[in-house]
Parts: C-alpha cells; sequence; structure tokens
C-alpha cells in the first residue's frame, strides 16, 4: 500500500496521519469477558489493557469487565501478579473470555543474557534468572540480599554484622589466589558496575551466567561468573507511584560470653592474686553492652514510572538509614535512577537515556574498640564517680565508649554515572546499537581520633583526610541480527557483533597531622597539628584500558535442537607486552526433549531440556596497572648533608609476561518441568579448571633485586554438582505452598603451584596472631589442597599441667610441636551449601521463611584462642570457659579452635497481608508486611557466628573468626508497601 | 541467503569502522612511578637513585640483625613475659638456648637483610655504571656502592659464613655457595681497590656516606677476625688500618653520650652511621624495650611492646661507678610524675625493672626457659629517650661504626702481638676514662682479658657482642640459663631453609641438617 521509495519522513508523517484518521473515524465496540485461572475459577483485580493506549479496567468480584470504546483491530493486554500477561486481539468481537494460565509457564520470557536477551527455552547455557516478585524481603541493602538462597553454586555470606560492609558473593567455588572478587556485576548491560549504586527496590531481575559458556563473552573478567542486573522500567499501559518502606531494629544476635564482674571477684579470689588495685571502683560493667545498641534502620522508596505508546520512564529515590548494634557504625544512602526511552522514526530509532547517583555517608566501626571490650575488666567503670572518663594505658586495654563516644571516621562516597544508548533498526532484524557511559565514583574519608582517648593519646590527637577517585568511560558498539528461516520458519538465528572500548583512572591522594592543641577542629583543619612529618602526605594515580571485540551466533531448530558459539578477544593495557590479547571462545548445546514427537506422550513431563557447554574465561581483577613495567617509585628519604631527601627505587621486579587468569569450565545441566509444572528444577555438574593463576611469589635475591615478583603460575580445578528444585504442594484457589531447595557441593584442588621458572609447592598463609604468638600461619595454599585448607598442629588434649598435649609426626604425644609437625585439620570450604524456602499464600496473606547453611566447613575460633586462657587474668578479663581453669601456657594456635561450623540458619521469616484493593480507583496495591532476619543459628561451632569473611588475608585465609569480630545483628522490621 | 550477504557485508563494515574509529591502543600512562629509562639524568636524580644503598643499611639495627647477634651471645635477651608475650612460637628462646633451626625468622630476617643489601647495590652499581656524570664523582659514587656491598658481604662473613658471591646484576643465574675464604678475599680487594677513591672528610657533607674511615674500619674488622674466619690471622692489618683511620679528623667525643643523643649526627667520633629521621623511621628501640606503662615515667606518648633487655649477668659487669651502666640500661623504679607513685602494671606489681629475671613457677617452656613477670629486666637507655615525643620512631643515629671501637681493635692487635703494651693502655684508658667521667678507674697495664672486658662495657646493645665471643672464645661456653657448651657448628648461622626453597644451589652450612 506504500511504496518503499517515499522517504522516511514522508512515510512517518504518513503513518501519523493514518493512526489518527482510523482513531477519529474508525467503528468503536464495548469489550466484555470473564477472566479465569487454570481451574476455571474468576480472577479478581485482572488488569484488562488496550496495548499501546491508557485505555484500560480491572476485573470485579466476579472476574468481569467491560471495556468501552475499544477499536475492532485492537489488541488487549492482561495482566496480572502471578499470571503471565496474556496478549489478545480483538477482531472485531465484542466477547472475550481470557484464561490465564501460572506464572511457572516461564519458560516463553525473555532472560537477559550477556549483551542481549534470549526466550529461556532457547537458552544452552547456565543462567538462573530471578526476579522481582521472588526477591528476599525485609533489609535489604543490596542486590546480594535480594538473592540470598535463590542460586543453587551462588555463595552469599555475611562477613560481619558492620552495616558498612558489603556481601561477599561467590559462585562455584574460588578460582583465583587473587582477592576473589565473586562474580562480575553487569547492571542494565554496563560492564563491572558496583552494587551499591542499585537500590534493590530498583530492581526487575537479576539474572547469574553460572557457566563460561554463558560469561565467556565478558572474556577477561568473567571467570568468577556475571551478574546480570536488570533494573525496572516505566511501563507504557499506566502511570505509576509506588512507595516501599520499612522500620526495622537490630540487636546482637549473638554476645560473648566474658567474665561478670562477680564471676572475675571470684576467680581472682581462687587464684589468690589480690584484686584490690582493680576492684577500687565498686563497678559491674559489661563492656560488650556499653559499646552495642539496639539499631534502627529505615527505608523509603519512591518511585515513579509511565509512559505513552513511543516513550516510558522511570524515576526512583530511596533513601536508606542504617545503624548498627555497634555504637560507632552507620550507614546513610541515597539513590536517584532516571530512565528514559523514546521511539521514532517508525519505532526504528530507539533511543534511551540513564541517570543514577548514589550517596553514602557511612561511619565505619573502628573494631579494635571489641579487643578493648573483651580486655577491659568488669571491675572497671565507664566513668569514675566525678564524672570523668576512667582510662587505663595496659596493654590492650583502654574505654572503648570514650574512643565510639570522640572519635570518628566517616566517610562520604559519592557514585554517579550516565549512559546513553542509541539503537537503530537497520533493516528487518538487523539492530545497531551504540551505548557511551561516564562514571565517577569518589570516596572522601576524614577521621579523628581525639587525644584523650586511647586510639588517639599516643598521637596527642590524629586526623586524616582522604581522597579517592575512580573514573571510567565506556563506549561500545553492537549489532544484532535476529531471523527465522525455513518452510514454517523453524529455523531461529540470533547473531550478534561488538566492540568495546573502557578506560579507568583512578587517583588518591592523602594528608594527615597529628599533636593537636585542642580537640575541637576535628579533622577540619589538619593544618593546626604540630606534628606533620613528609610521610603524612600521599597520593596516587594510575589508570588502565580494556578494549575487545566480540560476537555471538546462537541457532535454533523449533526450540528442540540449539547451539550457541561466542568468541571475546579482550586487550588490556595491565597485561605485558608479551601478552595483550587474549581470547576467550565457548560453545554449547541444548536439546529440548520435551519437544520431541516421541515426548508426546509422557504427560508427567511437561517440558526437559538437557544442556552441554564448555567456555573459557578470564579474570585479571589481581592485576594492577603497571605491574608489568620496569619503574622508579619513591622509597622514603635519605639523609644529605643535614637534608632530608627523596629516594627513589625501582619498585618492583618487572613481568613483562603477566597476562589474565585463565578459566576453562564443561558444563552439564538439565532443566526440567513436571507434574503438571508442579515439581520444576535443574541438575548441573561442571569441571572448571583454571590456569595460569596470578600469585607473587617469593624469588631468590640474588638474581631478583626484590624477593617477591608477580607470575601466571598455578592451577587450580573446581567442580561440583547443583541442584535447584521449586514444589508447588499445594495449589488452591485459597491456598498455595511452593517450597524450593537448593543444594550446591563443589570441591576446590590447587593442582599446581609450579612452573619451569616458580617452584613452590607450599605457602604458607594467613596469621593468628595472639599475644606471644607471632610468626604463626593459619593456613597453606598447596597442590593438591583447598584454598582455605587450615593447618597446624593436631591437638589431642590438654594434660594434668594445663599445657597443650598435640600429636606430632610420628604419631607420639608432645607438649611442644615443630614445623614437622603441623598437618591438614580441615577446610574453611563447606561440602554442601543448601538453602530451602517455602513461601505460603492463604487468602490476602503470604507467609515465607527461608533456612539456609552449610555442612563440612571449618572455622578458626579466634576469639576462643585469644582471650579463652588465663594467661593476663586478673589483669585482662577472659572469656567465662572451661579454658581459663584448664590452660597454663600461652595459646597456641592448633585443631582445637579450629571448629565444625555446619549450621542452619532462619535467615528469613516474613509475614505479609495484601489488601484487597478493587474497590479503591486509585490504589492499585497495598502490602504490610513483618520480617526477621538472622532469627537463630543452630551449630555446634563455640563462637559468635559460623561465617565468617571469605576474603580474608586474600582469601587465602578465610573461615577465621577474628579477634575483632563485629557480631552479626537479629533485625525485625516492619513494612509498607503502595502502588498507587 | 541474499540477507546473510548483506549482514556479512554491514559486519565487514562495522568492525572496520570499530577499529578505524578508536584504535586498539592499550599503552599505559604511568602517572605515580617513573618509567626506569627516563629518569637518572639530573645530579639530583642520580643521588636520590644511589639512596637506597644506605636505606640497606636500617636493617642492620634494631631488627633481626641486631636481636640475632646481641641474643646469640650474652647482651640481650627478649624473654617470654607472664601471659605469653613476646613467647612468638620460641624464635627467641631458641636463640638464646643455642637451639636454632633453619626456619627461625631472626636468621631468616638477617640473610635477607644481607642479600637485599647486596642485590640493590649491585643494581644501583650497574645502573650508575651506565649513567653520564662527572668521571670523579662517578669512580667515586661506585665506589661507595661497593663498600656498602662489602660491608652486607662482611655481614655475610660473619653470620654465615658460606654465601653466594654475586656482584654482576645483569647475571640471571641462580648462584651457588662460595666459601667464607673466597668472600673474605672478595672483600678485602674490594675494600683495597676503593678506599683511596672514597672522599676522607669528616664532615656534616661526608656524614652517612661510606667514606675512607668507614673502608679502613671495615678492613680493620676484617683483619680482627681474620683468624677465626680465615685460619690465618692479619693482626698488623688491624693496625694499620686503624693508624690511618686515626689520622683522619675523627675524635673520641669528650661526652659519651654526644654519640647517642637524639641529634647524635654531630658526633665526629661516628664514622658510619645508619641515619635515622622522623621522615622515614626506622629506630624503634623504644618500642621494644620499654614497658607498656615506661612512657609515662620517661614523658613520651607511644604505645610501647616490653620486649628486649639486658642478660643479668651482662648488666652486673658493669661497675656501680661507671656512667655507662645507667648509661646503658634503663633500671630501678619507674615513678607517674603526676603523682610520683611507682607506676603498677597489669599484672598489679610495681613497675621496677629489676636486673635479675625470675621464672615463674611451673611456666618453664624448655630447659630453664620460662616465662617472667612484666617488669623485669634491665632496658636499653643507651640513646636518649626524647621527651614528649608522640607515637613515632625515634631520630638518635646508629653507629655502625664509631671510633671509640677502632681504638679498641688497635689495642686488641698491639695485645695480640704482645707489642707495646703501653699504647693499647693508653687506647684503653681513652676510652675507660670517658666512660667513668675520672681517670680513677684507669688501668697501669692491661690484658686481653681487660681489652674484652672494655669492649663489652663500651659496646653494649652495638651489635659487637657475639663477634667478639666468638674471637675470645667464649662463644660456646656455658652461659645465662644454658647450662652446657654448644657445640662447634653454632659458630655460624645456618643458611635458612626459605633461602633455600628459592634457590636449591645453596648447600647447607656443616653441623646442620643438609637441605
Amino acid at each position: 500500500m506504500k511504496s518503499k521509495n517515499v522517504s522516511l519522513l514522508k512515510g512517518a508523517i504518513f503513518i501519523t496521519l493514518w493512526i489518527f484518521t482510523l482513531n477519529a473515524f474508525a467503528q468503536v465496540l464495548t469489550v466484555r469477558g470473564t477472566v479465569t485461572d487454570a481451574n476455571g475459577d474468576a480472577l479478581i483485580g485482572v488488569t484488562v489493557q488496550v496495548q499501546g493506549t491508557t485505555t484500560g479496567t480491572v476485573t470485579d468480584m466476579d472476574g468481569e469487565y467491560t471495556l468501552p470504546n475499544v477499536s475492532p483491530n485492537a489488541t488487549l493486554e492482561v495482566s496480572y501478579v502471578g499470571m503471565q500477561t496474556e496478549v489478545v486481539s480483538v477482531n472485531g468481537r465484542n466477547r472475550i473470555d481470557i484464561e490465564m494460565s501460572d506464572d511457572t509457564e516461564v519458560l516463553d520470557e525473555l532472560v537477559v543474557v550477556g549483551y542481549g536477551e534470549l526466550r529461556r527455552r532457547e537458552i544452552t547455557g547456565s543462567v538462573t534468572n530471578v526476579t522481582s516478585e521472588s526477591f528476599n524481603q525485609g533489609v535489604t541493602r543490596d542486590a546480594a540480599d535480594l538473592l540470598q538462597g535463590k542460586v543453587a553454586g551462588l555463595r552469599i555470606t555475611t562477613p560481619s554484622g558492620d552495616v558498612t560492609d558489603g556481601t561477599r558473593i561467590r559462585l562455584r567455588g574460588v578460582s583465583t589466589l587473587q582477592n576473589d572478587q565473586g562474580p562480575f556485576i553487569v547492571i542494565d548491560g554496563v560492564p563491572g558496575g558496583d552494587l551499591q549504586t542499585v537500590a534493590p527496590q530498583d530492581i526487575e531481575s537479576i539474572s547469574v551466567l553460572k557457566d563460561a559458556s554463558s560469561a565467556a563473552i565478558y572474556g577477561s573478567r568473567s571467570a568468577g561468573g556475571v551478574i546480570l542486573i536488570t533494573t525496572k522500567r516505566g511501563s507504557g499501559l499506566r502511570p505509576r507511584i509506588s512507595y516501599d518502606g520499612y522500620l526495622a531494629v537490630s540487636s546482637i544476635a549473638n554476645k560473648p560470653d566474658l567474665l561478670t564482674a562477680d564471676e572475675w571477684r571470684e576467680y581472682a579470689r581462687n587464684s589468690g592474686s589480690d584484686p584490690s588495685v582493680y576492684d577500687q571502683y565498686g563497678a559491674s560493667t559489661d563492656w560488650f553492652d556499653e559499646i552495642t545498641r539496639k539499631g534502627i534502620s529505615q527505608n523509603h522508596s519512591l518511585s515513579l514510572s509511565g509512559g505513552g505508546s513511543n516513550n516510558n520512564y522511570r524515576a526512583s529515590f530511596n533513601y536508606l538509614n542504617s545503624e548498627g548494634v555497634v555504637r560507632d557504625n552507620d550507614m546513610e544512602r541515597y539513590n536517584f535512577r532516571f530512565q528514559i526511552q523514546q521511539r521514532a522514526i517508525e519505532d526504528r530509532l530507539r533511543v534511551s537515556l540513564t541517570g543514577s547517583a548514589t550517596m553514602r555517608d557511612f561511619n565505619q566501626s573502628n573494631r579494635y574498640n571489641f579487643v578493648l571490650a573483651y580486655n577491659m575488666l568488669p571491675v572497671y567503670p565507664v566513668k569514675l564517680g566525678n564524672g570523668e572518663w576512667f582510662d587505663t594505658r595496659e596493654y590492650d586495654q583502654g574505654n572503648p565508649v570514650r574512643n565510639q563516644q570522640y572519635n570518628q571516621n566517616l566517610r562520604k562516597n559519592l557514585h554517579y554515572y550516565g549512559s546513553g544508548d542509541v539503537l537503530f533498526n537497520l533493516m528487518e532484524g538487523l539492530d545497531i546499537k551504540t551505548v557511551l557511559y561516564k562514571e565517577r565514583r569518589s570516596e572522601e574519608r576524614s577521621q579523628y581520633n581525639h587525644s584523650e582517648t586511647q586510639a588517639g593519646r599516643n598521637d596527642g590527637g590524629y586526623a586524616l583526610r582522604e581522597n579517592r577517585i575512580w573514573d571510567k568511560s565506556l563506549m561500545e558498539w553492537l549489532l544484532e541480527y535476529n531471523t527465522n528461516f525455513g518452510a514454517s520458519e523453524e529455523h531461529g538465528l540470533n547473531l550478534l557483533a561488538g566492540y568495546s572500548w573502557e578506560e579507568n583512572e583512578y587517583s588518591f591522594m592523602r594528608a594527615s597531622n597529628r599533636n593537636f592543641t585542642t580537640d575541637l577542629l576535628g579533622a577540619n583543619n589538619l593544618e593546626s597539628g604540630q606534628g606533620l612529618r613528609p610521610s603524612d602526605v600521599g597520593s596516587s594515580r594510575n589508570m588502565n584500558r580494556l578494549i575487545s571485540f566480540f560476537g555471538r551466533a546462537h541457532y535454533s531448530y523449533m526450540s528442540k535442537y540449539m547451539v550457541t558459539a561466542t568468541l571475546r578477544r579482550d586487550g588490556s593495557s595491565k597485561f605485558g607486552a608479551n601478552h595483550k590479547w587474549g581470547l576467550f571462545p565457548s560453545v554449547s548445546a541444548a536439546w529440548g526433549l520435551s519437544e520431541e514427537a516421541f515426548m508426546d506422550n509422557v504427560n508427567w513431563i511437561n517440558d526437559m531440556k538437557l544442556r552441554v557447554g564448555y567456555g573459557v574465561t578470564g579474570n585479571q581483577a589481581g592485576l594492577d596497572p603497571y605491574r608489568t613495567l620496569q619503574l622508579y617509585g619513591t622509597s622514603g628519604t635519605y639523609y644529605d648533608n643535614g637534608a632530608w631527601l627523596t629516594a627513589y627505587q625501582i619498585s618492583q621486579n618487572a613481568n613483562p609476561d603477566l597476562k589474565w587468569e585463565e578459566t576453562a569450565m564443561f558444563n552439564v545441566g538439565v532443566d526440567f518441568f513436571l507434574f503438571n509444572n508442579r515439581l520444576s528444577g535443574t541438575i548441573e555438574w561442571y569441571d572448571k579448571r583454571t590456569k595460569d593463576m596470578l600469585y607473587t611469589y617469593r624469588v631468590p635475591t640474588p638474581p631478583f633485586l626484590h624477593s617477591d615478583m608477580m607470575a601466571n603460575v598455578g592451577d587450580m580445578s573446581n567442580k561440583g554438582i547443583e541442584l535447584a528444585l521449586s514444589y508447588d504442594a499445594v495449589r488452591s484457589s485459597n491456598f498455595t505452598w511452593n517450597t524450593s531447595v537448593t543444594l550446591a557441593h563443589n570441591r576446590n584442588e590447587i593442582t599446581s603451584l609450579s612452573d619451569d621458572v616458580y617452584t613452590t609447592s607450599r605457602i604458607l598463609v594467613g596469621d593468628a596472631w595472639v599475644r606471644g604468638g607471632s610468626g604463626r600461619t593459619t593456613h597453606v595454599v598447596e597442590e593438591g589442597y583447598p584454598v582455605g585448607q587450615f593447618y597446624g598442629p593436631d591437638f589431642i588434649r590438654i594434660d594434668d599441667e594445663g599445657k597443650y598435649v598435640f600429636r606430632d609426626s610420628e604419631g607420639n604425644e608432645t607438649n611442644a610441636v615443630t614445623a614437622e609437625d603441623y598437618t591438614y585439620i580441615g577446610s574453611a570450604q563447606p561440602d554442601l551449601t543448601f538453602g530451602w524456602s517455602n513461601q505460603f499464600n492463604y487468602k490476602n496473606w503470604d507467609l515465607s521463611f527461608f533456612l539456609r547453611g552449610t555442612l563440612g566447613n571449618r572455622v578458626l575460633n579466634m576469639g576462643r584462642m585469644t582471650y579463652g586462657h588465663p594467661g593476663y587474668l586478673i589483669g585482662a578479663n577472659a572469656l567465662n570457659d572451661p579454658l581459663i581453669h584448664q590452660l597454663s601456657v600461652v595459646p597456641e594456635y592448633s585443631s582445637l579452635y579450629v571448629e565444625d561450623a555446619s549450621h542452619i540458619r532462619l535467615d528469613n521469616l516474613s509475614l505479609g497481608y495484601t489488601f484487597n484493593t478493587n474497590n479503591i480507583s486509585w490504589l492499585e496495591r497495598a502490602r504490610v508486611y513483618a520480617t526477621g532476619q538472622n532469627v537463630f543459628v543452630i551449630t555446634n561451632y563455640k563462637g559468635l557466628d559460623p561465617e565468617v569473611d571469605e576474603n580474608r588475608n586474600n582469601g587465602l585465609a578465610p573461615g577465621v573468626e577474628d579477634r575483632e569480630y563485629y557480631p552479626k545483628s537479629r533485625t525485625f522490621s516492619v513494612g509498607l508497601s503502595l502502588t498507587f | 541467503m541474499k540477507k546473510i550477504f548483506k549482514l556479512t557485508s554491514i559486519t565487514l563494515a562495522l568492525v572496520l569502522i570499530g577499529g578505524i574509529f578508536s584504535c586498539t591502543n592499550l599503552d599505559e600512562t604511568v602517572y605515580d612511578t617513573i618509567p626506569a629509562d627516563q629518569f637518572g639524568q639530573k645530579p639530583a636524580e642520580i643521588n636520590a637513585i644511589i639512596a637506597p644503598i644506605y636505606k640497606t643499611l636500617k636493617s642492620v639495627w634494631p631488627g633481626d640483625v641486631f636481636l640475632l647477634s646481641e641474643q646469640a651471645g650474652d647482651m640481650a635477651i627478649t624473654p617470654t613475659r607472664v601471659g605469653g608475650d613476646w613467647w612468638d612460637g620460641g624464635v627467641h628462646m631458641v636463640i638464646k638456648l643455642h637451639t636454632w633451626h633453619a626456619r627461625n625468622g631472626l636468621i631468616n630476617g638477617s640473610w635477607n637483610a644481607c642479600m637485599s643489601g647486596i642485590t640493590t647495590s649491585n643494581q644501583i652499581y650497574a645502573t650508575i655504571e651506565n649513567t653520564e656524570m662527572d668521571a670523579d664523582l662517578k669512580a667515586r659514587t661506585l665506589a661507595e656502592i661497593r663498600g656498602i656491598r662489602a660491608f652486607w658481604y662482611y655481614i655475610l662473613i660473619d653470620y654465615f659464613g658460606n654465601a653466594p658471591l654475586v656482584a654482576d646484576y645483569t647475571s640471571t643465574e641462580l648462584p651457588g655457595m662460595s666459601t667464607r675464604q673466597q668472600l673474605y678475599d672478595f672483600v678485602v680487594s674490594e675494600l683495597n681497590e676503593i678506599k683511596d677513591v672514597l672522599r676522607a672528610d669528616v664532615t656534616s657533607e661526608s656524614y652517612g656516606k661510606f667514606t675512607q674511615g668507614a673502608a679502613y674500619t671495615l678492613l680493620a674488622k676484617l683483619y680482627l677476625n681474620a683468624e677465626v674466619w680465615t685460619g690465618t690471622p692479619n693482626w698488623q692489618g688491624v693496625i694499620d688500618a686503624a693508624d690511618k683511620v686515626m689520622s683522619l679528623d675523627y675524635i673520641i667525643e669528650p661526652n659519651w653520650k654526644t654519640n647517642f643523643e637524639v641529634n647524635n649526627e654531630v658526633s665526629r667520633e661516628i664514622i658510619l652511621p645508619i641515619t635515622f629521621g622522623k621522615s622515614d623511621g626506622g629506630n624503634h628501640m623504644h618500642y621494644r624495650t620499654l614497658h607498656y606503662l615506661d612512657p609515662i615515667a620517661l614523658g613520651m606518648n607511644i604505645g610501647t611492646w616490653n620486649g628486649v633487655s639486658a642478660q643479668p649477668n651482662y648488666v652486673k659487669q658493669f661497675d656501680d661507678e661507671d656512667l655507662r651502666k645507667e648509661g646503658s640500661f634503663l633500671m630501678g623504679p619507674m615513678t607517674d610524675p603526676s603523682t610520683g607513685e611507682v607506676l603498677i602494671t597489669g599484672h598489679a606489681r610495681p613497675l621496677i625493672h629489676t636486673v635479675d629475671f625470675n621464672i615463674i613457677p611451673g611456666s618453664i617452656r624448655e630447659g630453664m626457659w620460662g616465662e617472667v613477670h612484666q617488669e623485669e629486666g634491665a632496658r636499653c637507655n643507651k640513646w636518649v629517650f626524647e621527651k614528649g615525643l608522640s607515637s613515632s620512631d625515634q631520630e638518635n643515629d646508629f653507629a655502625i661504626f664509631r671510633l671509640a671501637d677502632v681504638y679498641l681493635m688497635k689495642a686488641e692487635a698491639l695485645l695480640r702481638l704482645g707489642l707495646n703494651n703501653s699504647e693499647a693502655t693508653r687506647l684503653i684508658n681513652v676510652i675507660r676514662e670517658r666512660g667513668f667521667g675520672n681517670d680513677s678507674h684507669n688501668h697501669a697495664s692491661v690484658t686481653l682479658d681487660d681489652l674484652y672486658m672494655e669492649r663489652r662495657l663500651e659496646l653494649a646493645w652495638e651489635n659487637s657482642n657475639r663477634q667478639d665471643m666468638i674471637r675470645f672464645g667464649t662463644f660456646l661456653d656455658p652461659g645465662y640459663l644454658r647450662p652446657n657448651p654448644s657445640p662447634d657448628h653454632l659458630l655460624l648461622f645456618p643458611i635458612p631453609e626459605a633461602a633455600w626453597e628459592t634457590n636449591n644451589n645453596l648447600v647447607q652450612n656443616p653441623g646442620y641438617p643438609a637441605f
């Protein structure tokens, strides 16, 4: 009807006029109908909308709807929470009954994968997608909190109770010796994101790319897996305003059992020591109570969204204020996010703009206050009778309350970015897209230690200001082609080619001073200090650039046979001159077994897909800029004729061979939906092998100038099996119960630490410092053993003299072990990680609980080792532990303190009520809920919490509850969600 | 198919455009460090490149090199304190009890200090050799670098005897072992080659540099120990070298403490110092030795460690009238200036630094080694504590070599040769008279025993004790906490196992389990 020769502009004008004409003069209908579910029950409150317009209605108590003024050619969109959205053409009918199906039929929804989207049915790699309906509730700081326990093999741990501390994320085990950063974060397609910049309430869905065939398209940064976050977008259907808010109260979940004043007095009496020097204040102080509190947190999230037929927009604001259970720990966060998208030129051009700003003000706790609280005697007062502070200069002692009250360590963090992407449809199925992105992150730190407090007294007051800036620029070009061909279009082809250019720059400066006449100025007037030293100022700056070419081809035949191949070539300025470019290929295939004709009669299988994939990914997170170059750096000062001048020295053993670490992974899996979609799940097995692991090896001096050097040497292996099951135990119109389980087993092993040049078979790592216990290591990095392998003396018992009895290398008992007697005493990595969630819905009520835990991992209870002995009693406090009556020697690291940390935690318990808003035209949704988090832990572990920091000592000495461990909190919250 | 063809051509075009548009440039822009080929042309830059050789000396004292020497001898001790402070797996105990092994941290640290000093010298030598600069200055600079390298080889010869001999930075081979004799010959020949190229002045400009005075003193040290190290004595060499040093502008400072003051760079007795400054740190003796509460009594603001003390018998050798006794050791009650009362430790005991240690019954760890109370033990008081010091290292320089030592070396050589006892007596009395503040304790004539004692009184805490004991044959004798004589092989420390792990060409010293 239109000539192809008509210019684009003319065409656009014509179409516009044509649409107007149609709207003005066409005949209109009134459409009626009933919406029911699969059981034939009427669905109340279902949205029925004329697609592309704001005309719409909701179904009444009988599931009936009436829509006047509908064009006979219109299309209706029918949507309801928990149901799949249906799209129906009117075709001139005036009665349309619609049966909606459960959302478990998710196979046709689009899932975000690397640089694109694919229908779930078509995916050949291992991708787990979690959408906002199934996110965790309660106090959620970032995306990781939403995902906890939802993805088999994704281990999310909370290192401490510090509200400013992020979670640690690991996918399918550790795959580097260089401070495993966990999965690579991609936010709305922008690689290398920070979870803090996205408020949980703004997230629509999260895809986790678990295997290398899915992740390889992210090349040299994807060895730890990839997490793709997609934020909510406005919909063209109706303008919405949503509010989400909660108020939470946190209290310390587990407090160390220290001697109370009375217990200490009794101990002193029995020990025969004279307590009068200490016990002269008549005090009875619980120092942990003094430094902790009930932390109040609140979150308010407001968003608006909407759009028309050619555009959509969404803007949101989120405020989070979180108080730690320790008095000097809190965080305030503001997130702003704005997205707008518009189409033009017959929908062939699509332009999106996104802006995001995150501001965080946070006070990190001074963890040394825990050491003080452990050691300070319960008979010491916080303040003396005359109102003055009590304090002492005894080793590892001092008044922690005074530290908290007078000292400050405030960080202000600003993180903003903007991106624009332009997509143009070149021809049918062929799109070109460009993305331009600019990000700046800055952090200012302002610390002051008051001159009278333990932390500041030796400096006469200490002030520090630091400033950091991270800049990132990114440009991407993408070309994507989609087509179906064949007689009945049974062949599907999706091709993608891309180019990416990314530059990062980091700069830092610091200034400090000490010896202040007055504490009134804090860290706001550094120049007033009288103890400035040359080393009190510092600065640095560096950059790196990453350039990539990548492509993907995906082919499918009737959703039966699918194959995907990807290839990425990454070049990084950080790599050595001899290895500037790396190649990261992958291939995967899937077989939609249930689509086969011979499966037609197998009714209990609704869907089944077998997958197999292999890919190569890389990691370069452990490689800092400039490591490959021969450089002069400053090296303090030197004395020359009465003056102190700056010395320069070759700063490192340059290694021009440095490159990425390479991880190859083979993955097989099966996805299934069985028994009328009641039971669904995934079982996967993988074999992941990392080679050329970066590590800073010890090298001989001479010939090398420095005694260590970074090189790509070792190999590591991770093998595992994962299971995710979801079962609709009860499906009735009033009551539903879904229960789901995730199980993951991973076996990690270092397979090599040597090559022709660098040879080492065993690296002792980890510090177990206690008074008098320097120079002891806790873990070993060794061929044939996993990362996190505890290595130390094997404890048997404590003898009558109060000495440890260990097993020596010959199996005999001994009091004194040597290095030969050290042995393998457990691993910090669990044999099994599990999660079990349950969701109940009864009428308007919903109840969920989520248990998670681990089996077989061990944790070094440094708290017990440090404070569970009598050495400094009665001058310092100790744990009320049998060991203080048994031991007579310096605490010594051994298997005694490496405890089984298998545990089950009731991580989340939520009860919600959704109001019936059918009769309130201005209110779409209203829900109230109450949540308890970290409600209880069942474990034999004797310390404060069996889940501790995974990243300790660059991740090589994990599984240690340190002597300054910040205890976790138990949180109860009430929340409200409203959508207008 | 047509579609696919079109697609391919568009893809190709795009890749081409991408390639031209923003290229594939992966060069690093280096901001906070300097590519090695762009630095070291201007005189100030050259000076800054040389500096690290002198900074290596900071590891001589008061860290591992010091602790190993003075604790293996009979001067210092880091006792295990009640509750277990400073037990540290017995790292200090095995040195004191002569039960050390190739894994000991102090031994490893000392070895690494030497190797780092030598390799740093080699690297900087190679750099300066290829730098265009004034010919005389270059010759002198290269001589200074060789001098510092010779010093580190001297420590290796003294502590380990056998070690790799590497003088070429460009060699990338893993070195094997050289004998003590080979190292000795190398150092003597190096010093003889450079001694007259070095500057001879004793001025603030030459302070802290490797000078002619340092070269001759180091030669004297080698000759002094030649009998022990090579089997062939060279006492006349000591006298000649010492005479040369004494002919330079050094003086015996009238006030002994001038050598140990906070600003002791004014001392003209110091021949080769480690220059310590607050801007660079390094002198942490006050942290190491003082009790947690001592700073209150001394008017300092520092969080100290309560570590190293003097061995009781060493302190007891001192005559009470010898000013060097209190000048070397902090003893007696420590009082709080604000109350005038003796401070009380965390174990409810008065803070009185006793000379003796009392092993707490039931706390024995190995042999006679057990725990002692926090306050026990005389502390190092030789380097003057800086009043009002806030949380910082001290600035007092450490004299690796000073003229008093040269006097005593010459006196010893004279006595060993049986020559000119009156000159030896004069030399010793100069030191002794200053030490007592009067001449009433002067010797009329001296024996080797008098000389040995005088060295001990003068050079406490100054890394001299172990070497002297070995030369005088007392090192292996039973001593404090050590009731039995030690086997001969302990005259050398073992090659650290950690060093062997990175270089399998190293061979263990005799008497120790082979690698």
